[in-house]
């Protein structure tokens, strides 16, 4: 196998690696995928620094990616930190839930799968009365709630 | 013994700007109510500093130079813009000494000090009269709240001032002029928050910036006509060094003589001095404005190119020593608190303006016509403010005028145009500091005890009370009129006999060439005025003849009774000047006693106040026979002085000294008569009743004139008897018409009449005197409202076309960004994808762009 097409092989898996998290970037909503994604494009790059490090005969771009790597590292340790803050804060995981940085004046964007509330019949909690074991469904024990 | 002059003329200024910074650094704080010691003692140091220069001087310039003795401290230099400008070539002079000013010349500023004896002489007067102000305002100011500051201030001033007098650059003396004005404004509005301290400090700050703006175009013009603006000679790469100097002014002498400019085509010489060769070669002489070389040569412009110059300098001494156009100034900082009255604004500041013109003499000199302006705008300011001081009634503002009067005094005599009357003025100055000084400390002394009240009306008869303050500010009141033999007297009498030599001098003249063309001879040649009196022989290089020989008869006759004009109302003048002091003098300190309510316990002044005017008043009485030789009364030793000095040694000033200084019995002797008939009769008017005083006010007030401008006696019309009766027996006739007709006519009549009489009303002798000639209305009327109303409309259109302009173009940019703003939504993903379309665009157009 040729020094180049080891290169173009090469490339092309950093490519792919690239557009992949690319995609998945723009097209999910979860923030840890979302971070997930970004990584992926990172390793994407990392790859065809490796590529063009082998080409040239040079260590230079496997050097490079060791500092990526650990950048990497610290750049998960503290987005992690971030995603669990911003999770703790909303309740879930949805990107969708950020928005404030829109200018103002600016109609948010609602998701339309989301069954807007009624204000009509509002559903008022209701609690057991004590003394008595309450009524679990007993489907939530095979499975866990999606996050 | 150069290195101690040098010593002693740096620590002069530098003692109380040391004291200044230390007082606002220290004074909240720390020192408080000691705030004036530092000061006093820098002012004390100051003070043996300068007598210790003067000493020097004095026995420096015993070596006799053909033009003066000076000695200059060149500290830095402050800028150097090379080949700032390139002179052209001017023919030479006709003294043997001559050089010409051709060639490239570097804009060079040299902070440069310099010892003369006129400056020697200033700083002496300066210091001297700062340390009493400054003993007496620690007393004066005590309790004030900003008195820590006051005592900065003064220590700032003393320091410009002595700054001013020192340094040998008209740059500098600019600076320095505007920081004497900058320390003026700081004073006058001492007490800020008072609206009319607040307002007089700015009207004294924007009148004193109508003169600089003269004095700035003074100095734009010498610079481009003389190429320099020190006014020592230097080298060209800087130096000062004072035998380096004479050394290169001995070689530019001999080129003068190798290449005589009559052989010469006239561009030859420009080509070989090049800059650059300039530099490589040996320095060569810049020859200052008022330089040694210049000054001996008498190398100055005359004609148009003088005039302009010098009109424009004495435009700058106007504003600063308040003169006729710009001396509205004056009598407002009187606001100021009353030391600063005295040591700036009769004492030291104010004579600035002379002090700079006496430094110009030579400029000049070089042009009689400037020299009539002076002397007129001299002349006029003295009779001027006199016929105002005469009936204002705050005891300060009587001060302010006579200040004004007796600087119109020095102008006078510096308008002379001959040694004598520079000499004189200057004298004027000296003795002035120390009796004005101590006639406004005693008016300070009295406003301390009437509790700030100034106005005449509301006290009298303090003799009593106040019997030190009495006493010297009778001494001073004496000196001010020129009684024999204090102070003013003397170099009143030296004025006005300068004036009466020059009017003698034009009368010889005349004189001479009537009697020339009588027998027919060429009065040209002949004009030898003044062979007798004025020492041609000396100098006969430069002044072969009479400084009028080429002057054209109606010339010399304009000269001629301008100048008696001038004589006689520099005699009434004293007069006034006389009479005026007197009258404040009597209206303060005999009469009943009064004292206004404010001042329940008036009480004598503390000792530290009334030393400084002890001090004061022995120095009003012997400061002006101290200097006259006893021998020869016309003969000063403070004119021989002063003749060392370079600018009063040029040859052409020289040439206007008489041989034998004569004293003028005549003279002196009417100007003692006229100052004892204006002091009897402020004595006659003011002691006792003063119906007398009452009366001449009302005449002079044309009172009888009011009883026509009066609307009263209309109304009385219809009682007379038969007016009633006829308009009554036409209104019956049906003929009413024709009274109203003839009531109409009458009004129109009335008016005619009226409005004169009612304007006449406000121009009494008595009102225009006490309304200051209305001069600050016409400034009103003609230049503050009209730009008062342009300011408005300049600001109208700044507020609405100009920020209305910069605001369009501001509201581009929001308008713009509207247009973007609904992609603005906050979503993540959104952004990201916008940046991925944004990176394929670019790569699409790199691609395709190949």
């Amino acid at each position: 196998m040729s020094e180049l097409s080891l290169l173009n092989n090469t490339l092309l898996v950093g490519a792919i690696l690239f557009a992949l998290g690319l995609i998945g970037f723009i097209t999910r909503r979860n923030m840890i995928v979302m971070f997930l994604c970004a990584e992926m494009m990172l390793q994407g790059v990392s790859v065809s620094l490796v590529a063009w490090g082998r080409y040239h005969n040079d260590w230079g771009g496997q050097m490079l990616v060791v500092f990526i790597i650990a950048v990497a590292a610290c750049e998960a340790a503290i987005a992690l930190a971030l995603v669990l803050l911003l999770a703790a804060k909303s309740g879930g995981l949805d990107a969708m839930h950020w928005q404030s940085l829109r200018e103002d004046g600016v109609a948010p964007f609602v998701d339309r799968a989301v069954p807007e509330e009624v204000q009509d019949d509002p559903i008022w909690p209701v609690l057991t009365r004590s003394g008595i074991e309450p009524a679990h469904d007993p489907e939530e024990d095979l499975h866990r709630s999606r996050v | 013994m150069n290195d101690s002059i040098s010593t002693a003329l740096i620590l002069i200024p530098a003692l109380p700007l040391a004291a200044a910074i230390l007082i606002a650094i220290l004074g909240p704080k720390l020192l408080r109510e000691y705030s004036h010691v530092p000061l006093i003692i820098a002012l004390i140091g100051s003070f043996l500093a300068s007598l210790f220069l003067l000493s020097q001087v004095l026995d420096d310039q015993q070596i006799k130079s053909p033009a003066g003795f000076e000695h200059v401290v060149n500290l830095w230099t402050w800028a150097n813009v090379d080949n700032a400008i390139v002179l052209p070539r001017s023919p030479l002079g006709e003294s043997p000494y001559s050089l010409t000013d051709e060639g490239p010349r570097n804009f060079r500023i040299d902070v440069a000090l310099r010892a003369d004896a006129l400056t020697s002489m200033m700083l002496c007067m300066v210091t001297f009269i700062s340390t009493l102000v400054a003993v007496y305002a620690s007393g004066y100011m005590h309790g004030d709240r900003g008195y820590w500051r006051f005592f900065s201030y003064i220590g700032l001033f003393v320091f410009s001032m002595a700054m001013l007098v020192s340094v040998s650059n008209f740059v500098l003396l600019f600076v320095f002029w505007e920081a004497v004005g900058a320390c003026s404004y700081l004073l006058i509005g001492f007490w800020y928050e008072k609206p009319e301290a607040a307002a007089a400090g700015k009207k004294a700050f924007l009148v004193n910036r109508v003169g600089d703006f003269g004095f700035a175009f003074g100095l734009f013009l010498l610079w481009t006509t003389y190429g320099s603006l020190n006014f020592h000679d230097t080298l060209s790469d800087g130096s000062v060094d004072s035998e380096k100097v004479a050394a290169a002014y001995e070689q530019a002498l001999e080129n003068r003589l190798v290449t005589s400019p009559s052989d010469q085509p006239p561009t030859a010489p420009s080509k070989d001095t090049s800059p650059a060769e300039a530099e490589t070669a040996e320095p060569t002489l810049i020859r200052g404005v008022l330089g040694q070389s210049r000054i001996r040569a008498n190398d100055y412009r005359t004609g148009g190119i003088a005039l302009a110059i010098c009109l424009l300098l004495l435009v700058g001494a106007c504003g600063k020593s308040a003169q006729f156009p710009l001396h509205v100034w004056l009598p407002d900082a009187m606001e100021g608190p009353t030391p600063v009255s005295a040591l700036i604004h009769a004492a030291t500041m104010v004579t600035a303006g002379v002090y700079m013109v006496t430094r110009c003499s030579p400029l000049f000199f070089a042009s009689p016509e400037a020299q009539l302006v002076v002397a007129c705008i001299g002349g006029f300011t003295a009779l001027f403010a006199g016929l105002i001081a005469l009936t204002q009634w705050d005891l300060k503002r009587v001060m302010a005028y006579s200040t004004l009067s007796q600087l119109g005094y020095m102008f006078l005599a510096l308008g002379v145009g001959t040694f004598v009357g520079v000499t004189a003025g200057m004298f004027h100055l000296f003795t002035h500091a120390f009796f004005k000084a101590l006639l406004f400390l005693g008016a300070g002394s009295v406003m301390h005890a009437m509790h700030h009240v100034i106005d005449m009306r509301e006290f009298s008869g303090l003799r009593k009370v106040l019997p030190w303050t009495h006493r010297t500010f009778l001494v001073g009141c004496l000196a001010l009129a020129g009684v024999f033999p204090l102070a003013g007297f003397w170099s009143k009498d030296g004025i006005l006999g300068a004036v009466h030599d020059k009017i003698h001098a034009f009368e010889h003249e005349i004189e001479h060439r009537r009697e020339h063309d009588e027998h027919g001879g060429e009065h040209r040649q002949a004009a030898t005025l003044g062979q007798e009196t004025f020492v041609v022989a000396r100098l006969a290089e430069t002044t072969a003849h009479s400084p009028f020989a080429d002057w054209n008869d109606a010339t010399l006759q304009r000269y001629w009774w301008t100048y008696t004009l001038l004589y006689y109302s520099g005699i009434f003048t004293a007069f006034l000047t006389a009479f005026y002091t007197f009258r404040a003098y009597c209206l303060t300190f005999w009469g009943e006693l009064k004292i206004p309510a404010a001042a329940h316990h008036a009480h004598e002044s503390p000792p530290v106040m009334i030393a400084p005017l002890m001090v004061l008043a022995l120095c009003a009485i012997v400061v002006g026979a101290a200097f006259l030789d006893p021998m020869n009364l016309g003969h000063s030793y403070f004119a021989d002085f002063l003749t060392h000095a370079p600018s009063l040694a040029s040859p052409v000033v020289e040439a206007t000294r008489p041989l034998h200084p004569e004293f003028h019995l005549s003279v002196a002797g009417v100007s003692t008569i006229v100052a004892l008939a204006g002091i009897g009769l402020a004595l006659f008017m003011y002691l006792g009743e003063r119906t007398e005083a009452r009366w001449v006010q009302r005449v002079s007030d044309l009172e009888g004139a009011n009883q026509w401008t009066g609307f009263q006696w209309i109304g009385r019309l219809p009682q007379i008897g038969w007016i009633g009766w006829t308009t009554g027996l036409l209104r019956r006739s049906g003929l009413g018409f024709l009274s109203t007709l003839v009531g109409l006519f009458l009004g129109l009549v009335w008016l005619i009449i009226a409005i004169p009489v009612l304007l006449v009303q406000y121009f009494t002798p008595y009102r225009l005197s006490q309304n200051k000639f209305y001069i600050d209305e016409l400034y009103n009327a003609f230049i503050v409202w009209p730009l008062r109303i342009l300011a408005a409309v300049l600001a109208w259109l700044d507020r609405w076309v100009l920020d209305g302009l910069v605001n369009l173009v501001g509201y581009v940019p929001r308008v713009a960004g509207g247009l973007m703003r609904e992609m603005h939504s906050g979503l993540v993903q959104f952004y990201a994808l916008v940046m991925v379309i944004g990176v394929v665009i670019l790569i699409v157009a790199q691609v395709f762009a190949r």
